[in-house]
């Protein structure tokens, strides 16, 4: 509201080019501004502090990049994770997060602005977030959707309608004159504060997808600018920005298989021009050798399924130029039969190279997380370690409304601006929304790739609407300048016109309330530090994720492993600097299965286990104290499944679990093995004599809402080396073989 | 240029270390006039420390006036000493010099200079105070969590002193009744938390004879490994204290598991161990914060008194025998309260080393001071010795060429350590204008470059429609 009261009273003043350049600015920077300051709900509430499970590990490898140098991390073998295979860190990740990070505290270093690297971290998502902001406008008014201004907008009407407006929309008029840009500037608000892509970029998420969406709508923007002008400029560009997603996220195979898309489309729909060919082989040629510089990609551009589209296409694209050169220096005839004979000759041998490079292994097979892309339920049927993961679970409807609200409704209307005034970009825009709809639909996680498109078209489709109505109102203003402009045959034209713009504006404003309230409640906890509220209304804090952390950091000899479900691996190397057996890296199943084994054997049959994994320590989540429902009890199935998976597990069976009715109970109902288990001796350890809440026996779990079913029990290879203030971590030593003869 | 400066600095710094190693490598004889005709000392072994005050009636039998007289600390206890200090009979405090005695290398010896000549037949009262750290020896070395902790102090029942003892006597303090052995040499006596003996009479010079204590002191055994305390000056009305520490518990080791149900349901469970511990800062402190590698501690009191503000702190995790902490805790003080200035003098005054909870021990204290930038001409004045670490430069915010870093350290702290260093140096009043003047130039040029690029047409065809005006 403000940036509108300012230019009202200078209007006389500035040109109306001036006045257009001050307030695109100032919505832009208050847009930027607001999608920083929105992603810092978490800093204001707790401290500066990274979130969850994988930023801990890109923050201690960014440490790790700041203190040894490039060099060292590009070639750095870490030796405390996946003990005792250990894992080679500079080949199995994407660097762009921490040489932007890296870099950014190089810089500062540089002038003498001393910030801890820590808070270059925490605070990198929300700075990118800001950028995100500003490609997204500039990607958005490449798009054109709506028509341009035909005459010089009138500085007199802007004023008018301003005073007009001013409560319903605050872009309104903006939108009213200068459409492609007013679309921009409505996307560029709307993602701002967009749930989808908030939650993985506030403060503290320190994670790859905090600065990929950045690199990607780049990548958009910079793709569209070559579709448009056909220039080999943009198109490098557009590999270069390539090249900084492929550095950063994994989800760059969606965008070297989108792009493509676009290109088949294009020639489908009979557009392929000689500006799309030369954007796309630039980028193509460039982008695909320098993608191949990171080494966690290395040749699988050339060699996996996944990239095979775009090099087909680009395939493609020169026969098809080729065929056009063709075209115009043969008679018919012969073209055609040319044609038919190289069609022929080409199908059949790219068909039998593709089948022989498959079976010999050349081309790697799809792997299973793309396999869930595609068919929803393969994970779930065949790989447990996928289906383990909360956010590769399918996407509930609800949650679609959770994360975007009121783009669910506006984007089919976008779609329908878009389809109106088919042009290359809107081509791009269609394609991307209609399949980033899909993924989402997928696995939670990709909500994120949807969140962008959602917004875009969003803008596109509120800025049309509104200006559609915005003009309708207009004419009752000027009605004594001009008027016979438009011939009124609609009664209460203007009043409808208004209606609608204040029924947009309401519901931009509901927009933005459940916005700010879904980031401050949903994404804003760094989980790490949990907080509930007491009885009288004080914040009680529970800091036991660090306590344990700190202590096995302090207290435990430098080169003790530490066993846990590999959830927390990530976060006992980062915080605790020990030497874990699995963590969040799940490359190896057979390493994870023999861990979710131990937990789900016997004592003694654990014991074997640890001695042959080298185990000091093992480290349980427990919340049946507080009632903190993401515990490893709940999480136990898992482990159950993921270590019954493998052949050295097949002894371990899920049903036996479970009561002959098929419940997960763990009161004295429950199964017999469950109740003997590792994992349930060592959570339930002492607790049966522990009174959790009044009126309820002792031992009772909060979580699971019973009384423990084995209670008085002692552990016979484990003795309880740490446990938290609120028992949240639990931490055993693993005792040495006993004494000869004692 | 700067190099050899720092090169210079440095060959001064040793050569001032050289001197005072040479002032201290005093030698000193015995002079058999002087006699100790009683000596009261009272042994107080209730903490983690060693206390020992001793009441001291000296006696000039010679015919001249004597001006000083030396205090022994015997062999076994010498590496254990962290302080020495004498007081007259009007409490004031005398000046000690450390210093040596042909004969008696294996002994260390401090000369106490007398403020008046002590004439023939003067019996005058001096009390000297020394502390020992790590005296006393958990022993088990190892017990379970619900045990109490025994501890063992083996003593010099005598005083140890180079001159001739004509009585002496000696009361140790235990706070406590539950003792194990303790050396029965008569006459002694034991009563609440109290052992006596003596008075002995006519001691030979340096008698010794083991006293042996061994009794229940579950007194916090907190060991400060090392404290880093970082002290950073502004002009601007504010002094930065930032003290890195490293603690640990060095008392009778944890044997076998820690059971949080037995912690949590009887709180006379770990009776050695330290659930938390006060830290006294300067009144005027304020925007404490208290955090460690993984970000803030958020379990800790803070209460603001009136000559003090008192922080109950309680680290993550209770610490029990052999557990290890380290934290950072900063706070501000305004800068009118420590910083005197002249001109373009200034004079600093603050201490080296801060409390950190009662009847501490700090095994090294690494002081630093971060003075403004374009500081020059600085000297420190420093109530006892320290090593003076090489003069380094910090960059942080707005510097450009450096702010100087004065550093120190000393090894083997203890609560009597604290107390305040002086540091003079000269700061133009001009170069207060510096920091602003850079941000303001910084933005004009900005500025400057954006007008000249928004006027300047860097086209290289002019474009076909004109500019719209």
């Amino acid at each position: 509201m403000t940036v509108e009261v300012q230019p009202k009273t200078k209007l006389p003043q500035l040109s109306s080019d001036k006045q257009l350049t001050f307030i695109k600015l100032a919505v832009l920077s208050m847009a930027a501004i607001l999608s920083f300051g929105t992603r810092l709900f978490s800093v204001l509430r707790f401290e500066s502090v990274i979130h969850e499970f994988d930023p801990y590990f890109n923050y201690r490898t960014t440490r790790y990049l700041t203190e040894e140098g490039f060099y060292n991390f590009h070639n750095w073998f870490d030796d405390r994770a996946w003990y005792p295979l250990g894992r080679i860190i500079g080949g199995t990740i994407y660097p762009g997060l921490m040489v932007t990070s890296a870099t950014l505290y190089n810089i500062m270093q540089f002038l003498n602005i001393t910030i801890d690297i820590r808070n270059v971290c925490v605070f990198l998502a929300p700075f990118f977030s800001s950028l995100t902001t500003i490609v997204t406008y500039l990607l958005t008014k490449e798009l054109k959707v709506t028509s341009g201004p035909k005459t010089n907008p009138n500085p007199q009407k802007a004023g008018k309608a301003l005073v007009h407006l001013v409560f319903e929309c605050p872009w309104a008029v903006w939108i009213a004159y200068h459409q492609d840009e007013g679309a921009g500037l409505v996307a560029a608000a709307m993602i701002a504060i967009v749930p989808g892509y908030i939650s993985r970029s506030v403060a503290g998420s320190y994670d790859n997808e905090g600065i990929a969406i950045f690199c990607m709508l780049l990548t958009y923007y910079f793709w569209i600018k070559a579709v448009n002008t056909g220039t080999i400029l943009w198109a490098t560009m557009t590999a270069l920005a390539y090249f900084y997603m492929v550095s950063s996220w994994g989800g760059y195979v969606f965008l070297i298989n989108l792009i493509p898309l676009h290109v088949l489309a294009l020639m489908l729909l009979g557009r392929f021009s000689a500006r799309v060919y030369v954007a796309y082989s630039t980028l193509y040629c460039v982008g695909t050798i320098l993608s191949m510089q990171i080494s966690f990609v290395g040749f699988q551009p050339v060699q996996s399924s996944e990239h095979m589209l775009a090099l087909g296409t680009f395939g493609l694209c020169q026969l098809y130029a080729f065929t056009q050169y063709l075209r115009e220096h043969l008679s018919p005839a012969n073209f055609e039969l040319l044609f038919k004979a190289l069609l022929t000759t080409l199908l059949a041998t790219l068909g039998t190279a593709l089948v022989a490079l498959t079976l010999t292994g050349k081309i790697s097979p799809w792997t299973g997380r793309f396999y869930s892309l595609l068919d929803p339920s393969y994970a779930k049927n065949h790989i447990p370690i996928i289906a383990s993961v909360s956010e590769h679970q399918p996407t509930s409807w609800s949650s679609f409304y959770f994360d975007l609200q009121v783009l669910v409704f506006l984007f089919p209307a976008g779609l329908y601006f878009c389809f109106s005034k088919l042009t290359d970009a809107n081509i791009f825009i269609i394609l991307y929304g209609v399949l980033s709809i899909y993924f989402a639909g997928v696995m939670v996680r990709l909500m994120l790739v949807l969140a962008p498109v959602m917004c875009i078209v969003s803008g596109v489709a509120a800025s049309s609407l509104l200006s559609l109505h915005v003009k309708d109102i207009e004419p009752k203003v000027e009605k004594h300048e001009k008027k016979k402009k438009h011939e009124n045959n609609l009664v209460f034209r203007s009043e409808v016109g208004a209606l609608f713009v204040c029924v947009l504006g309401c519901l931009l404003i509901s927009y933005v309330f459940h916005c700010t309230w879904v980031t401050s409640e949903a994404y804003s906890s760094p989980s790490i530090v949990l907080s509930a509220r007491a009885h009288d209304g004080a914040r009680i804090i529970f800091d036991d994720f660090r306590e344990a952390y700190t202590w096995l950091k302090m207290n435990t000899p430098e080169d003790s492993k530490v066993m846990s479900w590999w959830d927390y691996g990530y976060q006992i190397t980062a915080m605790a600097n020990r030497t874990v057996i699995v963590d969040n890296n799940t490359w190896n199943n057979t390493h994870i299965s023999r861990v979710g084994q131990a937990m789900a054997s016997t004592e003694d049959k654990a014991y074997e286990i640890m001695r042959e994994l080298d185990v000091d320590y093992v480290l349980v989540i427990f919340g049946g104290l507080v009632g903190y429902s993401s515990d490893d009890i709940n999480k136990f199935l898992w482990m159950v499944r993921i270590g019954g998976s493998t052949d050295r597990g097949a002894h371990i069976r899920e049903a036996d679990y479970y009561t002959p009715s098929g419940e997960f109970r763990v009161d004295a109902d429950g199964s017999q093995t469950l109740l003997n288990c590792l994992m349930y001796k060592m959570s339930y350890y002492k607790f049966g004599l522990v009174y959790t809440e009044g009126g309820r026996p002792p031992g009772f779990d909060r979580v699971r809402g019973a009384e423990i079913g084995n209670k008085d029990f002692n552990l016979d290879v484990l003795e309880e080396a740490y446990t938290t203030e609120h028992w949240l971590v639990r931490i055993y030593k693993v005792k040495p073989l006993p004494n000869r003869g004692v | 240029m700067l190099p050899a400066m720092a090169k210079l600095r440095i060959s001064f710094v040793f050569l001032l270390y050289i001197l005072i190693k040479c002032e201290s490598a005093n030698v000193d004889s015995i002079s058999s006039d002087i006699r100790l005709k009683n000596v009261d000392r009272l042994v107080d072994i209730s903490s983690q420390l060693v206390k020992i005050t001793s009441k001291i009636t000296l006696e000039n039998t010679g015919a001249s006036p004597v001006k000083n007289f030396l205090i022994a600390i015997e062999e076994s206890a010498k590496n254990n000493v962290a302080f020495v200090g004498a007081k007259d009979s009007n409490n004031k405090d005398l000046k000690l010099v450390e210093t040596t005695v042909k004969g008696y290398e294996y002994v260390r010896f401090w000369r106490v200079e007398l403020k008046d000549a002590i004439n023939s037949g003067a019996t005058p009262l001096v009390t000297v105070e020394t502390v020992f750290t790590k005296a006393l020896l958990p022993y088990p070395t190892a017990i379970t969590q619900q045990e109490d902790q025994l501890v063992k102090y083996i003593g010099n029942l005598y005083t140890y002193s180079p001159y001739y003892v004509t009585s002496m006597k000696t009361s140790v303090v235990l706070n406590t009744k539950s003792v194990e052995t303790f050396t029965k040499v008569k006459p002694f006596s034991q009563q609440d938390g109290m052992i006596q003996y003596g008075p002995y009479p006519n001691l030979k010079p340096f008698s010794e004879k083991e006293l042996l204590i061994h009794y229940k002191n579950n007194a916090p055994f907190l060991t400060v490994t090392r404290v880093e305390r970082l002290i950073e000056v502004s002009h601007w009305g504010n002094i930065a204290v930032e003290e890195v520490i490293e603690i640990e518990h060095t008392g009778a080791k944890l044997k076998g598991p820690f059971s949080r149900y037995d912690y949590q349901q009887d709180h006379h469970s770990g009776p050695a161990s330290v659930r938390s511990y006060k830290t006294l800062l300067p009144a005027s402190a304020s925007d404490v914060y208290y955090r460690d590698t993984n970000g803030n501690i958020s379990t800790s009191n803070m209460k603001v008194k009136k000559d003090s503000v008192e922080l109950d702190l309680r680290p993550r995790y209770p610490l029990f025998g052999g557990w290890r902490t380290h934290y950072t805790l900063g706070y501000n003080v305004p800068s009118y309260e420590y910083l005197y200035q002249s001109g373009s003098d200034y004079l600093l005054k603050m201490r080296i080393v801060d409390h950190i909870f009662d009847d501490m021990q700090v095994d090294e204290v690494v002081t630093k001071i971060i003075l403004p930038e374009g500081s020059t001409s600085v000297k420190v004045n420093l109530p006892y010795p320290v090593t003076r670490l090489p003069d380094s430069l910090h960059f942080t915010y707005l510097d450009t060429k450096g702010r100087p870093v004065i550093s120190f350290s000393k090894k083997n702290i203890v609560e009597n350590h604290i107390q305040d260093f002086q540091l003079r140096y000269t700061f133009p009043r001009l170069l207060m204008l510096q920091e602003p003047l850079l941000v303001v130039g910084f933005l004009f040029a900005l500025f400057l470059c954006v007008i000249v690029y928004v006027r300047l047409d860097f086209s290289i065809h002019k474009s076909e429609h004109p500019h719209k005006e």
